[in-house]
Formats: C-alpha cells, structure tokens, sequence
C-alpha cells in the first residue's frame, strides 16, 4: 500500500474536492450549478485527458472526442441490451462502465499504435481521420446506433448498492465520484515517474531515447490511458443525457477541447478545467445574445490564440518563473561582484 | 457485408460499368484538385492546412452566385477559384502566418477558428438550407453513347479540366521561375530573403494557388454536389487520405491516390455500401504501416 | 574494452566510414580527430546505434552492438553527450538530471511510483556538484548560459553510470577561457567515474595536452593512430592538415 503513502496528499486532496462537490449537490435546491458541474465532469474529463496528450507528452490529437463517443455508446448499448441487464441485474451498470472504458481502451490502443510513431502534424491529421471514421460509422450504421438521431429511448440504469441513477442526487453524486477517481489517476501520472518520461518526450524524444526510455510503448500507453479516461467522460455525458449522440464524435468536440486545453493553460495540471468552465459559460452567454454561436467562438479563438499565444494559467504561471528566475540570476551576479 | 451478387450484376452491364466508372473519375478528380492544393502547400510551408476544406466550400457557393447572376458556367468556375484564391491570401496574411513556426496546436486552434467562423458566414449570407445549381445551360446537351452506357459531356469536361489544372499547378512548381523560387524558399527561406526576393508575397501567392485548387475543385463540383455549410470537411479528410496514400508533397501521387480513392468509392457504393469509408481509411492504415512515406513520397513523416 | 573491426558505412556513392578498425582500452582517455567531413560523428552515430553500419563489427566487452537500439547499447553502458547540446529545455537543471536518473533506474514506465524520490533526487544533487552547476540547478535549462548546457548534456548521460562515454565536440562554439575550463571539467569526470573517455575535438592544443591516445581519420579511413608524439611526427597527419590548409589558403 506504499502507493497510499506516496500519493496521501494527492489523495486528501481529491478527497476535499470531492465533499465539497457532494456538498454543493446536498444543500443547494437550485438544479443549475447540478447540470452545470455534471456536464463540466464530462467535458473537464475530456479536456483533462486531452492534455494528457498535448501538454504532457506533446502530441497533439485532433480526434480524441471519439474515444469519449466510444465511451457513451458502448455504455448506452450494453445498458440498451434487454439480455445484458437481464443477465446481470444489479452487476450490469458497473460492469457495462469497466466493458464501456477498456472496449474504449482497445480501439485507442490499435489507433495509438499506427499513429504513435509518426510526427506531429501527420498525427494530428491522422488521429481526426480516425475520428471521422467513427464518425461516419455511427451515422450510417443506423440499426445499431440510430443514426443521425442518437440512442434514443433513454438509457435503463438498473439499481445498484442502493445507488439509483434515475434520482438526480445519486446520480450527481455518482458521476462526482467518477470524475475525481479519473481526476485523482490523472495526478498521480502527473507526480509519477511516467509522467516525467512523457514531458521528456515532449522536451526531447531523442534524447529521451538515448537515456534509455522506451518513448514509443509509453506514447501508445499514454494514448491508451487517455482515450480510457476520456471514455469515462462520455459515460458521464450518457447518464446525464440519458442517451448518446452522434455530435459527440464530430470533430467539432476535439476542436473545442483543444481549445479548453489553450484557453485554461496546457502546462498547469488544472487548466483544462478552467478552460472547460471558461467555454461552457462563454456557449451560454453567447447563446442568450446570437444564434451565431460558431462565428463568435471562432472570433474569441483567433483572438486568444493570436494575442495571448498560450493559456491563461500558462501566462500567470510564466510571469511568476520569470520573476524568480530574474531575481535568482540577478543576486547570482551580485554574489560575483563581491567576490 | 460484400454483396458478390450486385458486383457481379454490374459486371455484366456495359451500363453499370460505364456508370460507375464515370463517377469514380469524377469522384477521384476532384479529390486530387483539392488533394494537390492542400500537398502543394505542404510542401513549402511544412504546414497541412486543416481550413481547406473551408476553400472548397467558398469555391462552390462563390460559383453558384456567379452563375445565378451570370448564368455562364465557366465564368462562375473562374470566380469560384479567384474568390477562393482571395479568401486563401487573407488566411494567410492575417491568419495562418502569424503562427508559421509555432507548435502544432496553435496552427490546429486558427484553422478550427477559421472553419467555425466561415461555416457561420455562409449560413449568414446564403442560408443554412441545401442548395442545389443544377446542370448548367452549356451542358444541355444530349449524353455520349459508350458501351451501352450514357455519359453527360459535362461529366467528361470536369474530369478533363481536373486534370488538366492539377497538371498545371505541378508544372507551375516544376517548370516556371515562380516555382523555382518557391522550391528555394522551402529549403532555405532565410537565403531566398537575402537575395532581395520577398518571401511573404511568394508564400501568400502559393497559399493563394493552394486555396483557389480547392476553390475551383468546389466550383466544378457545384453542379454535381448540393452546397451545405460544412461541407468542407468530408473532402477535407478524404483528399488528406489521398496525400497520405500517394505521399505528402507528391502531385502526381496525389494523382494516383485520388484515382483508387474514386474507384474505391464508385465500386464500393454498389459492392459494400457500409464499408466504404471503413475501406478507404484500411487503405490509409495498411500505406501508413508498411510504407509511411506514401506510394510516391518522400520522407519527413517520422518523427 | 571498445573494439571497432572493419567498420564500414557508404551513403550512395560517398563512403562515410571506409574499414576503420580500432580498439579503445579500459579507462583510457582517447580523442578521434580529422578534418571536417572525416567522417568522425558519423563513426560515433554508429557506435551509439544512430546508424547502422553496412559492414563491420563493434564489440562492448566481446559483445557485438550492431544491429541494436540506441536504448539497448545506453543499457550496456555506453552513453553520449551531442554536438550540439541536446537538453530538454523546459526542464530545470535539477530536473533533468533527475529524470536521467530515474531512467537508469528503470523507473519510466512506473505509473505508480512518485517521480520526486529520495534516492533520485540526492543522486541528482550529487551529479549537479560533480558537474559543478549548483547555482543554476532551478534554473530553466534553456536559459543557462552555453557551456552550462554542454556539461549539462554531459551530466545526463554520467546519470546512466556509463563505463564507456562518447563526447562529440565538448568546447564545440566556446570562447578559449570556457574552452579549458570545460577540459578540466571533462578531464576531472574521466579520473573519478572511472570511464573509457573517448572524444572527438577540433583543437589540437586541447587533444596534445589530455588525449593519452589519438586515433586520427580522414575521408572516412583511419590514416594514424599512437600518442601525442607519434601523430605530431607522423608524415600522412600532417599532410592531411596542411594539405587543407594548403587548400584553403589558395
């Protein structure tokens, strides 16, 4: 159980993120902040394992929505499926959570390993050609999927340990439960000796190489564990909507959780979160003023991307380093002259 | 999955064959138009212009005002590529060259601003609604009988003037002084700028080629396509497809990837009408694995 | 200890690397020099994997390396430091050699052990003495001056407890103060690792004063090999230099 022991502070403190989450959800009456939390544990979770990629290991991925698609039709499908809830009762929403999260992790695992070795544009490119692959088979594979018009008639979610999923609080508790469990894995992996090998990969995969780390079976890990968690996401989206939909495999949805990653910072572990807050309640402001929504986010994009060139947490986070480094080079001087 | 039956139904009908083949040419000419745009500027700038698809889309609305207002299918082609070729130096100046040099993400985030925002312009100015141009007047015309199949003269005349403009772009780079100038600028920008010659209009101009392919790809297809916001990024994702097969930089890769591609999609829409795209991105993983260069390409893919 | 037998390498028509064969003892100190295009990073390139060679053998202690991943030769014990420094920029000076450490210990594919540890961190803190770059050690690795990074770059290949190390161009782009210092610093981490030292060097004054052993190419062959005496006297080394320098003054 070292692993408790290394990790006790990351863990007490998901632990507190978690109460207080609970917290909101047990004594404030109003359903918004709810909704609005559920749907951030869902696209948080996307961005977050997103920049597992891009700001860890520095591989930008244009089609990381699919495997947070995967994630919610593979678990509305199971759930959709009379004989796999009939056969499991009370087993069959976590079992079709674990089935849902490693199919995910198969097909991420098969997409990783043709599109690890190649270089950074040429991923990009490939990774959203594979996107639009399910894509495309979502839609036209309509016996299964529904097509165009998404899962529909709702998704059954049989009770289990006294959780039913169908009350608004069980529900809200249990996918706060979810997202802090990925939350928590995703900061291990940051303090962990993995992590540190992904940012020498993003730093210098040559060097990296030569200093002995195996950079393309940890690239492939790391598409792996990022398409995993990202496939929690859209379970959470799932049960929230209690269905799934094709938009959640456009290519759209990466865009935008690049964005989240640049506008709320790639270098800060809590950044893609931020920058998910920050979009959803730019969507909703936008989406009470215009039904142009697109052209106003695009405007806002050019001019974060142009004009701040990193994210917001980047930015802060850079001004005070360069602070103490000027102050540290400076009294380094000063020690010379008095010698 | 394979229906064995219906191929082997066409097989036996000159019909079918000539039907299909036709569409597979036209299918795969337009692919490698918009392919060879998006290869050229590869090429040079070391840049995959995610917005292309956007240029495609401006060619053929830009085309069906043209026509509407002219009513000449040629002059609305010519300006389905000039105003593509205009909207490509804009992108360029104000945009994409603000970022050249810059990790990949920030040139990913400015051509997903730029899709969003030209998707939002065109449901503004022409509506979010299918439009459709309709068999231009030039090409009323009676079909040509081969083989006991039909063939409309507009369909030869697109797959030829594909050709020939692709071709042309090709020997633009390969041949003239413009183009040798350019090739310098993609090994060595600094040294080109040294000599007197001013990079930024080369590079705005080639963008602007790059963008008018895809342009006047849009424009051509105006007839045989129906015009929708957003209809960029199918043929975005295919004609990368298509370099990614023939090999990034190579035109006349481009050329042959575009020509599978649109057979695949002709054959396949009788043969295994799900599997179609499944078997287009199996054609791209199968290149990738055993020969990530591309069928004609050179190198650069690793990283 | 080293031992290269036959070696050959050709791209197209040019032959990098023409049946070179030399051998490199246990803790020896040697320099590989020649002039520019001699072929003599391309001879490193293949010893440390970068490049295979057509021909020809390389055996660490009997064992051939041919044929194996950079990473596998690093495990053997064998690491390299760059021409041009070759660091992980945003790492600071502290971290990067703690990532180096906790790559030799096997360490980068565990998911669950914390990277920060107690017997990382003091190796690393120990390295950052060895090499004398205390004062910059939370420094960005990008903003610490030149030859702070080339020992820097140095300093992560020692983190792999090498027996044998290659340095292409150490006081590569240094001024002449910087250029013995940075001797000194090599010569003083070649007594104290006990290493097999092996560097390629431009300066002729740097070579003749610390290589005990010089191994001289030209044109991808080797034309002399001996001490400091032999190869100052030796008839073809001297043509090969003054020949180009014959050459260039034309």
């Amino acid at each position: 159980m070292s692993m408790f022991r290394n990790f006790s502070k990351e863990i007490l403190w998901v632990l507190g993120a978690f109460l207080a989450i609970v917290f909101v959800g047990l004594f404030v009456d109003h359903p918004w902040p709810k909704d609005f939390l559920t749907s951030l544990f869902a696209f948080g979770l996307l961005a977050m394992s997103l920049n597992l990629l891009i700001g860890f290991a520095g591989m930008v991925s244009f089609g990381h929505a699919a495997y947070f698609a995967m994630g919610g039709y593979c678990f509305g499908l199971l759930l959709q499926s009379t004989s796999f809830t009939g056969s499991l009762g009370p087993y069959s929403v976590p079992l079709a959570i674990i089935l849902a999260v490693f199919g995910t992790g198969v097909y991420a695992a098969a997409v990783g390993a043709i599109c690890a070795r190649l270089n950074e544009i040429y991923f990009a490119f490939l990774t959203l050609a594979f996107q639009m692959f399910l894509y495309s088979v979502i839609l036209s594979w309509v016996d299964l999927t529904g097509g165009d018009q998404g899962l529909m008639g709702g998704i059954p979610r049989p009770l289990f340990l006294g959780i039913d999923l169908s009350q608004a609080l069980d529900r809200y508790v249990f996918c706060a439960g979810l997202f802090c469990l990925c939350i928590l894995f995703l900061r291990i992996i940051d303090k962990s000796a993995f992590g540190q090998s992904l940012r020498m990969i993003r730093d210098n995969q040559e060097r990296a190489e030569f200093l002995g780390v195996r950079t393309y079976r940890i690239k492939v890990i790391c598409f792996t564990i990022a398409g995993m968690i990202a496939s929690v996401g859209g379970i959470i989206l799932a049960l929230f909507t209690s269905g799934a939909y094709p938009e959640w495999a456009f290519w759209a949805q990466s865009g935008e959780a690049i964005f989240m990653i640049m506008l709320g910072g790639s270098t800060v572990f809590v950044g893609p979160i931020l920058g998910a807050v920050l979009l959803r309640l730019i969507n909703d402001v936008v989406q009470m003023y215009t039904s142009h929504n697109e052209l106003v986010t695009g405007i806002v994009i050019l001019l974060v991307v142009l004009g701040l060139r990193r994210g917001i947490l980047d930015f802060v986070i850079d001004k005070i380093k360069d602070r103490r480094e000027a102050k540290f080079l400076a009294d380094l001087e000063a020690k010379k002259e008095d010698q | 999955m394979i229906e064995f039956e219906a191929l082997a139904n066409c097989a036996s009908s000159g019909a079918c064959i000539v039907n299909q083949v036709t569409s597979g040419l036209i299918i795969g000419m337009l692919l490698f138009l918009v392919a060879s745009g998006l290869t050229l500027i590869f090429g040079v700038l070391n840049i995959i212009n995610f917005a292309h698809g956007s240029f495609y889309m401006m060619g053929a609305y830009v085309a069906f005002t043209a026509y509407a207002l002219t009513g000449n299918y040629f002059i609305a082609a010519i300006f389905g590529a000039i105003g593509a070729g205009l909207l490509g130096v804009f992108f360029e100046r104000f945009i994409i060259s603000r970022v050249y040099g810059q990790n990949v993400l920030l040139q990913l985030l400015v051509c997903y601003a730029f899709i969003l925002i030209m998707d939002d312009v065109v449901k503004l100015v022409w509506g979010a609604e299918y439009l459709a141009m309709g068999i231009p007047d030039e090409f009323r015309l009676a079909p040509i009988r081969l083989f006991g199949g039909f063939i409309p003269p507009l369909y030869i005349f697109l797959i030829i003037t594909a050709v020939v403009i692709g071709f042309g772009a090709m020997l633009l780079i390969a041949k003239t002084r413009f183009g040798s100038i350019v090739r310098a600028i993609a090994e060595n920008p600094s040294m080109v700028g040294a000599l007197g010659i001013r990079v930024p209009l080369y590079l705005a101009l080639l963008f602007a080629i790059g963008c008018a392919l895809a342009g006047v790809a849009g424009a051509l297809a105006a007839p045989v396509r129906s015009l929708t916001p957003g209809m960029g990024l199918g043929i975005l994702v295919e004609s990368f497809i298509v370099t990614v097969i023939g090999g990034m930089g190579s035109i006349p890769g481009a050329f042959f990837a575009a020509l599978i591609l649109g057979l695949t999609r002709a054959v396949g829409s009788i043969g295994f009408p799900l599997f179609v795209d499944g078997a287009m991105f199996m054609m791209m993983a199968l290149v990738l694995i055993f020969k990530p260069t591309g069928l004609l390409g050179g190198g650069g893919v690793k990283r | 200890m080293l031992e290269i037998n036959g070696l050959v390498k050709k791209f197209g028509g040019v032959t990098a690397t023409n049946d070179v064969s030399m051998s490199f003892a246990e803790g020896s100190l040697s320099a590989v020099i020649g002039p520019n295009g001699a072929g003599k990073t391309t001879l490193f390139n293949q010893i440390t994997g970068h490049l295979l060679p057509d021909q020809g053998e390389i055996l660490l202690n009997g064992e051939n390396l041919v044929g194996l991943k950079p990473r596998e030769i690093v495990a053997k014990g064998l690491g390299r430091a760059f021409q041009v420094a070759s660091i992980f920029p945003t790492f600071s000076v502290l971290d990067a050699l703690m990532s180096s450490v906790s790559a030799h210990e096997m360490k980068s594919e565990k998911l669950f052990q914390p990277f920060d540890n107690k017997v990382v961190r003091e190796r690393a803190e120990q390295l950052l003495a060895v090499l004398g770059l205390e004062s910059v050690g939370h420094v960005a690795s990008s903003k610490i001056s030149h030859g702070d990074q080339k020992v820097l770059d140095i300093g992560l290949a020692l983190a792999l407890k090498p027996r044998v190390l290659l340095l292409d161009e150490p006081t590569a782009g240094m001024g002449p103060d910087e250029r013995w210092q940075m001797v000194r610093t090599v010569q003083r981490l070649w007594e104290d690792n006990n290493l097999t030292l092996i560097f390629i060097e431009h300066d002729m004054d740097i070579v003749f004063e610390i290589a005990q052993h010089i191994h001289v190419l030209r044109y991808g062959a080797l034309i002399a090999s001996g001490n400091a005496d032999e190869i100052r006297t030796n008839e073809e080394v001297i043509e090969a230099y003054l020949g180009r320098e014959l050459e260039e003054d034309a």
